[in-house]
């Protein structure tokens, strides 16, 4: 069966008038609802919206649960990063705890992926919610270790990657980190 | 010639080959820790797991002990062999640190290659780890014991293959361990290779620790400079840094390893205080204006006034501008060697090594008798002294000539001969060797020239000559550094004549640097450096140009150098090194080290290889950034990027035509005088292992050479040798802060008898009157060095250059 819309349309000016008074009508009525209803515009900046905590956003480094910088400078996160904007140079503190002697990261060039996140081993770097790093100076973009560094663990509070290494710092020699045994004395022949 | 299906793809091998090897062939890469191509299977480790389907012996076996058969059948992705390769995976993991993150092998383990391979992740182990005390190796190997899998490389690359004692197998079972039986530096000078063979991070490089990770290196092939071998080498660089060295596998040179003069002989390329700013009389200026200064002030001078010295530690390119320059422009020179003595040894030398003749160091450990002749293996080549020592493992006898106390790590027979009887010794032994049947012409006439008088009670030589003359493919090695000119000839005849005797025999020189081949093809006969300061002196040469040669190491005559230096009108020094001469210069121009410009290097068989550029230049980020982050600035172009080719540099200042012709390859060797450099392949297409320069004609003074006449009585004097060290004396790793702890004490050697003719004990203080000055050595008593000498070590940090050759017992006093 064929049905010409067209037809339904009252013909003439009357009809046309007639339409064109309900259609204002009810734009109308729309705005006049929402006068009276409570705004849904958050007024930014004077409103600060609390993002969840793995929004993608600035990056940091963290600090460990005994406060020591939990950035080993593996070079993973340098390695993994697909725009390359970090970059970093390990070196050694007399206790034999690796660290990073410097470390920067280029926001101007960065894309919030958190890939380096996902790779660092230690939890040291972890991307923030914190997201408000619009500068006019592209140089200001470029973070160094003290900028990015964070006096709290982030969203892993409790890890602290030398009390397992097993390797000799501060924080515990041979034998003193979590599941090993006490050193094997080279020297004795008892089994 | 066993035919075998591996993973249903046939290939024939050489009986003999092991599977693991076979599967290599075919690109098949099965897992493996404690096999090595060098080392060989032990079969300890059970990760190469791979099922023979079809066989002698069928089911999981180990690949590495498994000897190709014909008609066998392997699988390395049956489900069995991957299984069992897996729980192998796991347990090698079960007492493994989790400190990948802070390991220098992270990036380039073996074992977390294998890990991540075999599909282990996840540890379902309960039980606690074992952990080790840690040792400290000295300033080249870090030492972490905790992360050993017990793969046995280390203790067989220690013992076995290098043949020293101090490192090894400690206790017994799961107790095990690798190391010394006390903290201490490693003894052997090969010690470097430690963190190449370590499957994971055990034993790691100490100068680049923390350094970086693998994939963030430019990582280059090289070819190691710091002595004659011309070794393959790896160049690892970071910010502009020169970090790492490793071995490159090369079977022509240097196999798979590298000595640690060689590995940790880089550092001179990234000093912070490397001088990378152009300086007309000390101020600092541009590059542009300092050859322009140079240039009109060189114009000035008539050509015969102007006098140009290189040295063998440039690359081909710079020594060929350099003496391009000096023959378009008429100036003296140029010099590239100290004097004519030095000249003449490997001039010999290098029309000498004629094709059949020459064997690569690679062949060397093919040889059955080598004998060794005014050469000190380990201390003027450390990597020779490896290859006589795998000649040994199969069997080969070893007899050392040689006045010096050489120490090998191997069993040989030494007869400390003086320099001038070296010559008589060898010949004897050669005769008493070989019999004149089937001789003839020439070989016949040079037979009957040798001495036949028996050896005053030399039974070591008569039992050298039963082993050369039961031998089928002897070696001679000749050294360079100390032998009088004659012997060079003498030992390339003598090695013809084991060839007329139906010998395979060879001939291997050991020259005294990098690029002395080079340096002797292209310098002229009567220039060198001695006598171009002599004319100084006398006023007949006004202006000094010095490319890459610092005449205070090299120099054997200070006081005519300072003599020298001191009235030169002129001297325009070319170099990378803060050197006693740059600092002297009026016109001092930086220059680019291998690492930057990249260039062919010709080693002592003759084998022009080519090391190709590593990075760009410019000063590392660790200098312009202070240690900390680098510097906040943006900006085109490279800080201390001002160092250019010294072959550059030359030809700006030899001015046109050479000037327009920079950078088209063909003008470094088209216009040599050189025939021989015109065939070398273009650096793009330069193969692997080199190629190899020999001889356009058979030299013409073959079985010509006469033996200088010996003296046998007693003198008053003491004849200097003044010797190479593995540590200490090379010019370019002396500049190496890690290696100084390497160097050996500062002591002058005598013998027995002649230290107790002048009342001298070992340890004792002397002092030697030479000239106007005297100069104080500490002295170590020697039984196994010849008499009549005293042996001086060239470090830097003694003051040989003052001896001269030969010193009076008068002069001599107890201080």
């Amino acid at each position: 069966m064929r049905v010409d819309l067209i037809d339904k349309v009252p013909s003439g000016a009357i009809g046309t008038l007639w339409e064109g008074t309900k259609a204002i009508a009810a734009g109308f009525a729309t705005t006049l609802k929402h006068v009276f209803r409570p705004p849904i515009t958050e007024e930014y900046p004077e409103f600060r919206r609390v993002l969840p905590a793995r929004t993608r956003a600035r990056i940091v480094l963290t600090r460990d649960p005994d406060g020591g910088e939990r950035c080993v400078a593996c070079y993973l996160c340098s390695g993994v990063c697909p725009v390359s904007c970090i970059s970093m140079q390990s070196a050694e503190r007399t206790d034999g705890r690796r660290f990073a002697a410097w470390f920067r990261i280029n926001f101007a060039r960065c894309i919030y992926c958190g890939l380096c996140e996902e790779a660092c081993p230690t939890s040291a770097i972890q991307l923030s919610p914190m997201f408000e790093t619009c500068e006019r100076d592209i140089l200001t973009l470029v973070y160094e270790k003290e900028d990015l560094l964070v006096d709290h663990g982030g969203k892993d509070p409790d890890y602290n990657f030398y009390r397992h290494a097993g390797v000799v710092t501060a924080i515990g020699g041979k034998g003193g980190h979590i599941d090993e045994d006490p050193p094997v004395n080279v020297r004795s022949n008892m089994p | 010639m066993p035919k075998l299906t591996i993973d249903d793809r046939e290939i024939e091998v050489a009986g003999g080959t092991k599977v693991i090897e076979a599967a290599a062939r075919l690109g098949i890469m099965i897992p493996r820790f404690c096999y090595h191509p060098a080392l060989g299977s032990v079969g300890a480790c059970r990760v190469c797991a791979v099922k023979v389907l079809e066989g002698p012996v069928k089911g999981v076996q180990m690949s590495c002990m498994l000897d190709a058969a014909d008609g066998m059948q392997v699988s390395t992705t049956d489900r069995e062999a991957v299984e069992f390769r897996r729980y192998v995976i796991e347990w090698l993991m079960m007492n493994h640190p989790h400190d990948c993150p802070v390991c220098d092998e992270g990036g380039h383990c073996l074992l977390q290659d294998m890990t991540v391979s075999g599909g282990h992740g996840i540890r379902r182990f309960p039980g606690k780890k074992r952990t080790y005390p840690d040792q400290d190796l000295g300033p080249l190997v870090q030492h972490e014991m905790n992360r050993c899998i017990h793969c046995y490389r280390c203790t067989r690359f220690y013992q076995q293959f290098c043949g020293y004692r101090d490192l090894g197998a400690l206790s017994i079972g799961n107790r095990t361990y690798f190391g010394r039986v006390a903290s201490g530096r490693l003894e052997s000078p090969f010690s470097g290779n430690l963190s190449d063979i370590c499957p994971t991070g055990v034993f790691t490089d100490k100068p680049s620790r923390y350094f970086g990770r693998r994939w963030d290196y430019q990582r280059t092939p090289t070819i190691c400079i710091n002595c004659s071998l011309g070794c393959h080498a790896v160049t690892s660089v970071r910010y502009r840094q020169v970090a790492r060295q490793e071995a490159r596998m090369s079977a022509a040179v240097n196999g798979w390893f590298l000595c640690d003069r060689g590995r940790y002989g880089f550092f001179y390329a990234s000093l912070p205080g490397r001088p990378r700013q152009a300086a007309v009389k000390g101020e600092t200026t541009t590059m542009d204006e300092a050859i322009a200064h140079a240039r009109s002030r060189l114009e000035t001078l008539p050509p015969d006034a102007i006098a140009v010295n290189g040295s063998a530690r440039s690359s081909l390119e710079v020594l060929a501008m350099t003496e391009r320059a000096a023959r378009l422009k008429g100036w003296r020179g140029p010099a590239f060697f100290a004097d004519a003595g030095a000249a003449h040894n490997v001039k010999t030398a290098i029309a000498r090594l004629e094709e059949g003749l020459a064997v690569s160091l690679g062949e060397i450990g093919q040889a059955d008798f080598i004998l060794v002749v005014g050469a000190d293996p380990i201390n003027e080549a450390p990597m020779l002294a490896l290859a006589l020592r795998q000649a040994v493992q199969k069997g080969a006898g070893i007899l050392v000539l040689d006045p010096r106390p050489v120490c090998l790590p191997f069993g040989f027979m030494h007869v400390p001969t003086a320099p001038e009887a070296l010559g008589a010794v060898l010949g004897r032994l050669v005769k008493k060797s070989i019999g004149p049947a089937g001789l003839d012409g020439p070989a016949a006439r040079f037979y009957a020239s040798l001495p036949d008088e028996p050896a005053t009670g030399q039974e070591v030589l008569a039992r050298a000559a039963g082993l050369l003359a039961a031998s089928r493919r002897p070696v001679i090695v000749c050294g360079t550094g100390i032998v009088a000119s004659a012997l060079v000839g003498l030992a390339a005849d003598a090695a013809l004549l084991l060839t007329a005797a139906q010998k395979k025999a060879g001939l291997f020189y050991i020259l005294p640097e990098a690029n002395s081949f080079a340096s002797g093809l292209l310098a002229p006969p009567e220039s060198t450096t001695d006598r171009i300061l002599k004319a100084v002196v006398d006023g007949d040469v006004k202006a000094l140009v010095f490319v890459e040669n610092d005449p205070f190491a090299t120099s054997p005559d200070r006081e005519l150098l300072e003599r020298a230096l001191a009235k030169v009108e002129l001297l325009v020094v070319l170099d990378y090194l803060d050197t006693p001469v740059s600092r002297r210069a009026h016109v001092f121009l930086p220059t680019q080290t291998l690492y930057e410009s990249g260039g062919i290097f010709i080693n002592q068989e003759g084998r022009a290889q080519y090391s190709a550029a590593a990075f760009a230049g410019g000063a590392p980020i660790l200098e312009t950034g202070g240690s900390d982050h680098p510097p906040r600035v943006y900006g085109t172009g490279l800080p201390g990027a001002d160092p250019q080719p010294a072959g550059q540099i030359m030809a700006q200042l030899a001015g046109e035509p050479m000037a327009s012709e920079i950078g088209a390859r063909p003008e470094y060797f088209g216009g040599s005088t050189v025939s021989e450099l015109a065939e070398l392949p273009d650096v793009e297409a330069f193969p692997e292992e080199g190629q190899r320069l020999s001889p356009k004609n058979l030299p013409a003074d073959r079985f010509k050479s006469v033996l200088p006449p010996s003296s046998a009585a007693e003198s008053d004097e003491l004849e200097i040798i003044l010797t190479e060290r593995t540590f200490g004396s090379e010019d370019l790793s002396s500049y190496s802060a890690c290696l100084e702890t390497r160097e050996d004490e500062p002591l002058a050697g005598l013998h027995r008898r002649d230290a107790e003719s002048l009342g001298i004990r070992e340890g004792d203080g002397i002092a030697i009157r030479t000239g106007n000055t005297t100069l104080e050595f500490a002295v170590r008593v020697y039984d196994n060095m010849a008499s009549g000498v005293m042996v001086v070590p060239r470090l830097q940090r003694l003051p040989w250059q003052g001896l001269g050759k030969r010193v009076r017992r008068q002069d001599i006093r107890k201080a």
